[in-house]
């Protein structure tokens, strides 16, 4: 056995990724983790972790260099100064956009687990069943009983906290304790629960924030600060869970600046034998060998990596023989929803900066309801007090301004939607053949946009908003609603999708590669439809359930 | 402090954002604060400090001076602001010196407080008359300053551990906490 042979490789260090090395290495397996980006290790590079506000050279806004340098990262809240260091360097790694794709990466050891924000939600039933009943994309090959085991798994080793509501639509799941609501939130609920009684729901977040102490992380301490890393590990994340579970069995081997450029595929077997590695910071060719590989790399860039492999066999790579490689990009819509003022509690506020807010689970759509759309979206919020820095009426200079900038001002309620996209075939990922990156290889280009369902979709999301806000008391309610993009939600999905039939989907029932029955796609790729709940955990479920799955039938001697 | 010592721990405070000039009692009309993009004398340079001054005086609180939010401002202009924002706030701080002097009959950082704070809350007006024609473009210079004066004080070390109560690491989430509490 030569040393780059291992039984398990696993390409990408990101949420799933390090779920597969957990899963894998705990089940025995000498796994080896290829992770393109660079190393971050946990408490001791989250160098901004101890910072306050004040010690950030610009406070944490951004600086036109920073604007010039990430054209595509500047659209949204992502720029900021406190944590540019795990962005996706821009001019290095570029990527075509056909029509406008926000694509917000993390090309690091944790990949965006280090910087999600934790919202935590099982699917139901009504969405593995959805493309079924609409005849739309392709059917699930899986239900709501294949994966529920598989949820429990993720949460009690992630650790989830979250109110058992007994929401029919979203299944509760096993939870740490909740985090609290606010006075504001609570009065907000009570009135919602008032006017919709069943038929709307309105909860404390399910986050993945720990909310008693777990496997030797601390749990939260309610700094808000999640996503430059914790020094409390209190949040779920490759470094402070599964990276630490997988290197503990003795059986991991992490390798950074590993570009993963394809899969090794073996014509005789029908199998893939390894992976071809570009070291990012020599530019020298590897290779590994194993008996499976899992691809981690988060959905476009999974795909990347397929369509790079057996190009001498299927032009198109690995996994295209049924024509939906690279297809079916999905995300969740989002830029719309209504906030507004709530009277009273002047004499309360919040102590303590929770990173979790309410939820509002999807309810359109559903028993019988039919809209000019179909599917639903949920909302996240929350009621915050305002802060320091808004005007004061009259005082506009001078000492007694100066005072009043202390005094915190009225509550506010705002949320946001988050709806499902469709899974559209033209909506679709390939490669530019025409420009390459930093190490020569060839690039993505992105041609996806919202269509018609979700215009519509658009238009209950804005005015459900202002209706149920005003409904449960909130004053002077605004709407926003903005151009739908894309990308934007941070939520790729659909690129390499499961499915029942080799002829219209790349992987079977097991996250299986139809064509290479030992390589596995367990990330956002791997979804035949969109649902609107916040897919990570979803994935962490599909990527356990895959694990247990290939070690058993590597077992047994069918891989 | 002396002014020295004031930028030198300034320097220290924002990560060496100002470099300290070989004289600072060289009076060429070269700004003492070093900046990349922006080109300011020294004229210039104590109008926009008497300002943030002005916005934010000294009380029985430290002042923007004190705290050195004028050098904040600085920062935040040379380094978080377009070439087009940059030429406004130069063109504007030109009309505002004029402007000022006019009214004043002395430039803008000679004032008493009495002065200023009555032509920059003539200026305050002007923001909320929808007829006020900003020809050139003072106002646009004056929100400048105002808004990361603000921004700057809001964040600064003294608000936010003096002022309101900011800890680092809370430990706990009162959603009820009471809010006089939430102020020192
Ligand atoms: C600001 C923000 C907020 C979010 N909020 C939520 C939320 O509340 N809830 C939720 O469910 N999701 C949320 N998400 C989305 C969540 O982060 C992703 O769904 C999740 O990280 C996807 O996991 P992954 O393993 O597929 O990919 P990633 O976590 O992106 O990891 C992929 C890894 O693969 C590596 N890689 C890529 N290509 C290669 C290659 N060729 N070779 C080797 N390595 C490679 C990358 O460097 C990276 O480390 C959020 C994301 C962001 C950025
Ligand atoms: S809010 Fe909780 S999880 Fe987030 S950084 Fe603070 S302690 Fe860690």
């Amino acid at each position: 056995m030569s040393n780059n042979t291992y039984d398990a490789i696993v390409i990408g260090s990101g949420i799933s990724g390090g779920w597969a090395a957990k899963e894998l290495t705990e089940k025995g397996l000498k796994t080896i983790m290829l992770e393109r980006g660079k190393n971050i290790e946990h408490i001791k590079d989250y160098v901004n972790a101890n910072k306050g506000p004040w010690e950030f050279e610009h406070r944490g806004g951004r600086t036109q260099k920073m604007i010039e340098d990430y054209p595509v990262l500047k659209r949204d809240y992502p720029l900021n100064e406190t944590n540019l260091d795990y962005w996706t360097n821009e001019k290095e790694s570029p990527y075509t956009e056909i029509k406008r794709f926000d694509w917000f990466r993390g090309y690091h050891m944790g990949g965006r687990s280090l910087m999600w924000g934790r919202q935590s939600y099982r699917w139901h039933d009504t969405d593995f069943e959805a493309n079924l009943k609409d005849g739309i994309g392709t059917d699930w090959p899986i239900r709501y009983k294949d994966l529920a085991p598989w949820y429990s798994h993720a949460e009690k080793f992630a650790g989830i906290s979250g109110n058992r509501d007994g929401v029919p639509i979203l299944p509760d799941g096993d939870f740490m304790p909740p985090m609290d609501m606010n006075i504001v939130e609570k009065d907000v609920q009570k009135r919602f629960k008032d006017f919709y009684k069943d038929a709307r729901h309105f909860i404390i977040g399910r986050t993945a924030n720990i909310t008693v102490p777990h496997n030797n992380r601390t749990n939260c301490q309610y700094r808000n600060k999640c996503w430059l890393g914790c020094p409390f590990g209190a949040y779920f994340s490759t470094q402070s869970a599964t990276l630490p579970a997988a290197m503990a069995t003795g059986n991991l081997t992490v390798r950074p600046w590993s570009i993963v450029t394809k899969i090794l595929y073996d014509k005789d077997t029908k199998k893939a034998k390894g992976v071809e590695v570009l070291d990012a910071e020599t530019n020298k060719t590897y290779e590994f060998y194993a008996k499976i590989v899992f691809v981690n790399a988060s959905a476009l860039n999974s795909a990347w990596v397929l369509m790079n492999s057996a190009t001498d066999v299927w032009e198109g790579g690995l996994g295209s023989s049924s024509g939906e490689l690279g297809h079916n990009v999905m995300d969740h819509h989002l830029g719309v929803g209504a906030g507004g003022r709530i009277e009273g509690f002047e004499d309360k506020y919040t102590f303590g900066r929770r990173a979790n807010g309410i939820y509002i689970p999807r309810y359109r759509n559903l028993n019988g309801e039919k809209r000019d759309y179909i599917r639903g979206f949920g909302y996240q919020g929350g009621g915050s007090r305002e802060g320091w820095s808004r005007d004061i009426a009259e005082l506009n200079i001078g000492g007694s301004f100066k005072d009043a900038l202390s005094e915190p001002g009225s509550w506010n309620f705002g949320m946001g939607g988050f709806g499902e996209t469709l899974p559209y075939h033209e909506n679709r990922a390939y490669l530019d053949k025409t420009k390459k990156d930093k190490w020569g290889l060839p690039i993505l280009a992105i041609d996806a946009e919202c269509k018609d369902n979700e215009r519509k979709m658009r238009i209950d999301m804005m005015n459900d908003a202002k209706e149920m806000l005003e409904n449960a008391g909130v004053k002077d309610v605004n709407t926003y609603t903005s151009e739908p993009v894309l990308g934007r939600g941070i939520h790729e999905m659909g690129t390499a999708r499961m499915g029942r039939d080799p002829k219209s989907s790349v992987l079977n029932e097991w996250n299986q590669v139809w064509d290479a029955k030992n390589v596995f796609v367990t990330d956002g790729a791997a979804m035949a439809s969109a649902a609107c709940q916040n897919p990570s955990l979803t994935y962490m479920a599909l990527t356990a359930r895959a694990a247990d799955y290939a070690v058993k039938e590597l077992k047994k001697g069918n891989i | 402090m002396n002014r020295r010592a004031a930028i030198r721990n300034m320097a220290l405070i924002m990560g060496s954002a100002v470099v300290l000039p070989s004289c600072l009692h060289d009076d060429k009309g070269k700004a003492v604060v070093e900046l990349k993009h922006l080109k300011i004398d020294a004229d210039q340079e104590k109008l926009v400090n008497s300002l943030t001054e002005t916005i934010l005086p000294k009380t029985d609180t430290p002042g923007a001076a004190e705290l050195g939010i004028n050098l904040f401002v600085f920062k935040m202009l040379d380094d978080c602001t377009s070439k087009e924002q940059q030429a406004d706030f130069i063109t504007g701080l030109g009309g505002f010196a004029d402007e000022a002097k006019k009214q004043m009959g002395k430039s803008f950082a000679d004032g008493t407080d009495k002065e200023r704070t009555a032509f920059v809350t003539q200026m305050e007006q002007h923001s909320k008359d929808k007829n006020y024609k900003d020809n050139a473009k003072s106002m646009a210079f004056y929100q400048m300053v105002k808004g990361q004066t603000i921004f700057g004080y809001t964040t600064s070390k003294f608000f936010m551990t003096k002022q309101v109560v900011y800890e680092l690491v809370p430990g706990r989430y009162n959603a009820m906490y009471p809010a006089k509490k939430a102020m020192a």
